[in-house]
């Protein structure tokens, strides 16, 4: 009888942007069902924290508008009644202004909020008694700071049972491989680890490296396009779109194919130069780039841009400044423009038509629709009636008449992203928000252009080359996971890969074949001073007729060219085959995504760490009884203290 | 799961120790080495090395691996080590080591009490917290020190003078504030580490090799030889056989080449190369060079453990007929490198191998492993040699060079042909990188250890001579 059931368990995966949970396990594994963005309001008292931000209302109209200001129901709460019965407060669950982040770079930076936001997961999940915990440990825990989190969640949370698993040993889990080099992709901060056999290196691993995750991302488009007149909000949502796309090393933006060689990042010059040549005759000819129709189109092109540069992007300044009604002029007046434009010239759409059809990395342009919170945020403060707001929300909002255009931008079959999927209330769908639609140049592949892949991919190779057991590197190179949302952006995997590739990858010396017999890396033992034996070449039998040292002497440094099972030396045990202190990678490679999680294949396994989380809770609260000392128990912490956790957490 | 590992601490009452969670700190010229003690591993592995940028005459410090390995402009890397293996830079040293352990281990400075969301459990009953009360009213703010409720025990070298023994008590005690500190040699803790009482403990490390006749437990001071033969000697070797090949070998570390084009033996690389507008100064690059050159020390550089040196013609020749090893530089250059590979080390043991140059003077031979040992042996008791000869531990990262092990023992069986010499050397790498620290860690988790700490009322009453006192 194991001591607990699938259902009563809890697992929570804290993360800097978003914090997800769940409780139960299901009998398929499906992504986590709680997610919570990781932040939290302070409350009136210090050291008090809300979930959600709490506006002060204005006494004049709270009585009479309040109840539909905004989209969340039941919001209405009172406060400090028995000072004075006119000051209410509602909950705001939109906005974020002012909002605490306890989790900045994978580190806990504010522990009243971290704890804080921990209950409120806690609380939103409703848990019954007796249901034991597993918490996923970001790296940059510190032994201390897990000893903090046993203390808290045994005292405050009275759970019978409790679990740490870093975060890189459970995605390891959820691919279902004893040896990898897992690659974390968070929000501010990436996650470098080396794990073989399911030990993680501790040392040499690159804990939290700075400036490398989804947030370098935006900030990467942010510097391309604020000239644009976009701003850090437009950027994020914009790097969540499918448009934006990260290329692999070699390819070339559409549009400056003639810059193709050149180096996007000492070129910002050039990149920045050529998003200009838009609407000139220059990119006319470019790749992807279907011809413009007559003047009109490419007038009323120049116009959008013209309008950028003026501020229009920022809808909410002139809403603010009390213009709206000149602003909605304008757009129509657009409107109309277009319209003729097509009108005139049935070439120019079916040009239109012809680009919409290219992939998106061919093309040159595309548009998004941009979900403009500012703006709704203003017309908030602004305590317009409830008519008011649903005529200027309906006004603004450019959503619903643009939604067929949007539907052909995301037919390029990209899963939908979790938050989506599995959260209906959130992101594009929510009620409400006002929507504009905003046209973006090749700057949309650009994301990395601050160095982010090359920073992270001398990270990998930091983080390897420190695995003093040299013999194990090319098995941790062959087992590359790349998880986390910040690798979301579309085609990051990709070109993560390549850039490391480009660079690291070892090829094989043209010096080797003709002046050794057997190359090195076969008849030279390990670094380590132990003796490897030669390769037995027994188990080849009659498999292949080619000699075996002369079939390794020609493809041992480039195991890609081999087939794999046609080769005997291949098919020796992994631990002979790779004993060779000689330079690695001489291949790199993805681990292939696990294939029996259905709910996570629509998804994408960039969460795999909760998806491991699941199946480790599953082995250690369920299947071994507890054998395995996967988790401390109440009494256990009774005995030992928080310091016992480290005898027990994976 | 349960398998005991490097991340799972020994079980309490293991090494009969009580619940101390006494830090470990083990600071060397490559790395520092910080955990608890009581664990298999350092938990916290950092590097000494520090990265500085100077803005409108004020200085700002870098530290950590992710830190010094980001090219950023301006930066340079330095090292708080002098050249006598003696730490130069106490300032900087104290920041090295205070990230070491707050980084992996403690955590960033705890805020404030009443903030922390703790404050309900925030138990201080180990007697320790007078010096908190007494700092607190001072300020509030800032006294939570990073070893607040740790005691720590440092490693030293076995040459330490007595000031820089006085500093580290002084860093430990007003910096940190531990409760109780104790300093122990390198070379002792090594042979813990190997369990044994007696023997000789043979460390090659990054800047200095040394060795320490060790006699139950006791350092024998006068035995204790160094020499600035190590990894860094190495590395100079290898820098110096690129510099000599015919044609010159270009050395390009990573972080300036974007991408490397597959390039023919021998022939120059065509990569394309990264330039920054404002680059990062030339000792960041030379400690990137290093990383280049670890990797060639790891896949070429072998000790040649034939019959007598190296230098001999007729081994000179066997070593051309071998096979060779190739490399490839970050910018793609490659070649196959055949008995140069087996030059590098030799100078760690034959003077007179060693490549030279005008800013590569030739090594004092009695500089070398070899002269060294003589030298250490020497100044033991004649009836205590064969004790030690026995047990010769061997760590030290550089000690993982390929095939150091046999040829010191051959040094060492024409030296002392008549006793019976056995070399200590662990398999498993960690064991072998991190010896003294395990030594310490071991140290300070038994629990006849605990009166020799000193605690923070003696460190008050006594000042900073009382580490020259108490520990020996």
């Amino acid at each position: 009888m194991p001591p607990f059931k699938d259902e009563q368990i809890i697992i929570i995966a804290p993360g800097s942007e978003t914090t997800v949970a769940q409780l139960g396990l299901p009998e398929s594994f499906t992504p986590a069902r709680t997610r919570v963005r990781s932040r939290m309001f302070p409350a009136e008292k210090e050291g008090e924290w809300e979930p959600y931000k709490v506006r002060r209302r204005q006494e004049n109209t709270a009585t009479k508008t309040g109840e539909a200001q905004n989209g969340a129901p039941g919001a209405e709460r009172a406060a400090g009644e028995d000072e004075d019965e006119e000051i209410a407060y509602e909950e705001d669950r939109v906005s974020e202004e002012g909002a605490v982040w306890p989790l900045q770079e994978g580190k806990i930076v504010n522990w009243s909020c971290f704890f804080a936001l921990i209950t409120h997961v806690y609380n939103t999940m409703n848990p019954p008694f007796h249901t034991p915990i597993l918490l996923i440990a970001q790296p940059a825990w510190t032994p201390r700071e897990h000893e903090k989190l046993t203390q808290f969640f045994f005292e405050k949370f009275k759970t019978p049972a409790f679990g740490l698993m870093d975060a890189a040993l459970a995605t390891c889990w959820a691919y279902g491989v004893h040896t990898s080099t897992v690659v974390d992709v968070g929000k501010d901060k990436v996650d470098v680890t080396a794990i073989s056999e399911f030990i993680p290196h501790t040392q040499g691993r690159v804990v939290a490296l700075p400036g490398c995750g989804g947030e370098a991302l935006t900030q990467g488009l942010l510097s391309k396009l604020r000239s644009k007149g976009l701003n850090r909000d437009m950027c994020e949502q914009l790097k969540k779109n499918v448009i934006c796309e990260m290329l692999p090393v070699g390819v070339s933006l559409p549009g400056i194919g003639n810059l193709s060689d050149q180096d996007l990042v000492t070129n910002p010059a050039a990149a920045a130069s050529t998003g200009a040549l838009g609407s000139g005759p220059a990119a006319a000819s470019a790749i992807g780039n279907a011809p413009r129709g007559p003047g009109a189109d490419t007038e009323v092109g120049d116009d959008i841009n013209g309008e950028d540069n003026d501020g229009v992007l920022d809808v909410a300044s002139i809403v603010a400044g009390g213009r709206m009604e000149e602003y909605l002029a304008k757009i129509d007046r657009q409107k109309q423009d277009k319209a003729v434009a097509i009108k005139k010239g049935p070439a120019a759409l079916a040009a239109q038509a012809k680009a919409m059809k290219l992939p998106n990395s061919k093309r040159e342009k595309a548009s998004f629709m941009y979900e403009d919170h500012a703006l709704l945020d203003t017309l908030k403060g602004m305590n317009l009636g409830k008519q008011g707001m649903a005529d200027a929300q309906a006004a603004l909002d450019e959503g619903p008449q643009k939604k067929g255009q949007d539907g052909t931008d995301g037919t390029d079959g990209e899963p939908k992203s979790v938050v989506e999927a599995v959260e209906p209330g959130s992101a594009t769908s929510r009620a409400g928000s006002i929507r504009r639609e905003i046209e973006v140049g090749p700057e949309r592949f650009q994301a990395g252009s601050g160095g982010v892949l090359e920073k992270i991919a001398d990270a990998v190779h930091r983080t390897i080359s420190s695995v003093s057991e040299v013999n194990k590197r090319s098995e941790l190179w062959d087992a590359l996971i790349i998880c986390g949302n910040g690798s979301r952006v579309r085609g990051f995997k990709d070109a993560l890969l390549s850039t490391i590739q480009a660079k690291y990858m070892i090829s094989p010396s043209s010096a080797t074949i003709f002046t050794s017999e057997i190359p090195s890396n076969i008849s030279t033992p390990t670094g380590t001073g132990a003796n490897t034996p030669q390769p037995q070449l027994g188990p080849h039998g009659g498999s292949s007729q080619v000699n075996p040292l002369l079939l390794a002497a020609t493809t041992a440094q480039n195991p890609h060219l081999m087939h794999p099972g046609s080769n005997p030396l291949v098919n020796l045990s992994s631990h002979s085959s790779h004993s060779s202190h000689g330079q690695t990678p001489t291949s790199i490679k993805l681990v292939k995504t696990p294939e029996y999680f259905p709910e996570w294949k629509d998804v994408g396994f960039d969460e795999s760490a909760f998806l491991g989380a699941q199946v480790a809770a599953k082995v250690i609260f369920v299947v071994d009884q507890g054998q395995s000392k996967g988790y401390m128990t109440r009494p256990d912490y009774n005995d030992q203290g928080p310091t016992g956790i480290h005898d027990y957490s994976l | 799961m349960n398998i005991p590992n490097s991340s799972t601490a020994p079980n309490a009452g293991e090494y009969a120790g009580d619940e101390v969670s006494a830090i470990v700190l083990d600071p060397g010229y490559s790395t520092t080495r910080a955990g608890f003690a009581g664990e298999d591993v350092p938990k916290s592995v950092c590097p000494s090395f520090y990265g500085q940028i100077d803005k409108d005459s004020s200085s700002h410090y870098l530290f950590g691996e992710n830190a010094i390995h980001d090219p950023l402009g301006n930066l340079q890397i330095k090292n708080p080590w002098g050249s006598d293996g003696i730490v130069e830079n106490w300032d900087t040293a104290t920041k090295v080591w205070e990230y070491a352990i707050t980084s992996r281990l403690t955590g960033s400075r705890p805020s404030h009490p009443a903030k922390n969301g703790l404050n309900d459990a925030n138990t201080n009953g180990n007697g320790e917290s007078v010096d908190v009360d007494m700092e607190g009213l001072e300020n509030l703010e800032n006294t939570e020190k990073p070893l607040g409720d740790s005691p720590l025990l440092m490693t030293e070298p076995g040459w330490n003078s007595v000031k820089a023994r006085e500093k580290y008590i002084e860093i430990a005690m007003e910096e940190w504030g531990t409760p109780a500190f104790y300093v122990q040699k390198t070379g002792v803790l090594a042979a813990f580490a190997s369990g044994k009482a007696s023997g000789i403990v043979i460390d090659v490390g990054a800047s200095h090799t040394s060795i320490t006749p060790v006699l139950d437990g006791m350092v024998l001071r006068k035995g204790v030889q160094k020499s600035p033969l190590a990894g860094n000697f190495v590395s100079n070797q290898i820098r110096l056989i690129f510099k000599q090949a015919q044609p010159e070998i270009p050395l390009t570390p990573h972080y300036l080449v974007k991408s490397k084009t597959q390039v023919d033996a021998g022939t120059p690389a065509q990569a394309t190369y990264r330039t920054y507008d404002i680059p990062p100064l030339d000792s960041f690059r030379r400690n990137e060079e290093e990383r280049v050159l670890t990797e060639f020390k790891e896949s070429v550089v072998e000790v040649w453990s034939g019959n007598g040196r190296f230098s001999n013609a007729a081994n000179e020749e066997m070593a051309a007929r071998l096979p060779g090893r190739p490399f490839e530089m970050p910018d793609g250059w490659n070649q196959l490198f055949g008995a140069e590979r087996y030059r590098a080390a030799e100078g760690l043991f034959d003077a007179g191998a060693a490549l030279h140059d005008a800013d590569n003077p030739k090594p004092k031979d009695e500089h070398t492993i070899p002269r060294l040992i003589q030298a250490a042996v020497q100044q033991v008791d004649a009836d205590q040699r064969p004790l030690l000869l026995s047990n010769i531990v061997v760590t030290g990262g550089s000690t993982l060079l390929y095939k150091f092990n046999e040829r010191l023992n051959n040094e060492l069986n024409v030296i002392y042909p008549s006793t019976r010499n056995k070399l200590i050397a662990p398999g498993p790498l960690v064991e072998r990188k991190y010896a003294a620290w395990i030594g310490g860690s071991i140290l300070a988790s038994l629990g006849s250890f605990h009166q020799l700490w000193i605690s923070r009322k003696e460190y008050e009453e006594h000042g900073t001579n009382i580490v020259e006192k108490r520990c020996r």
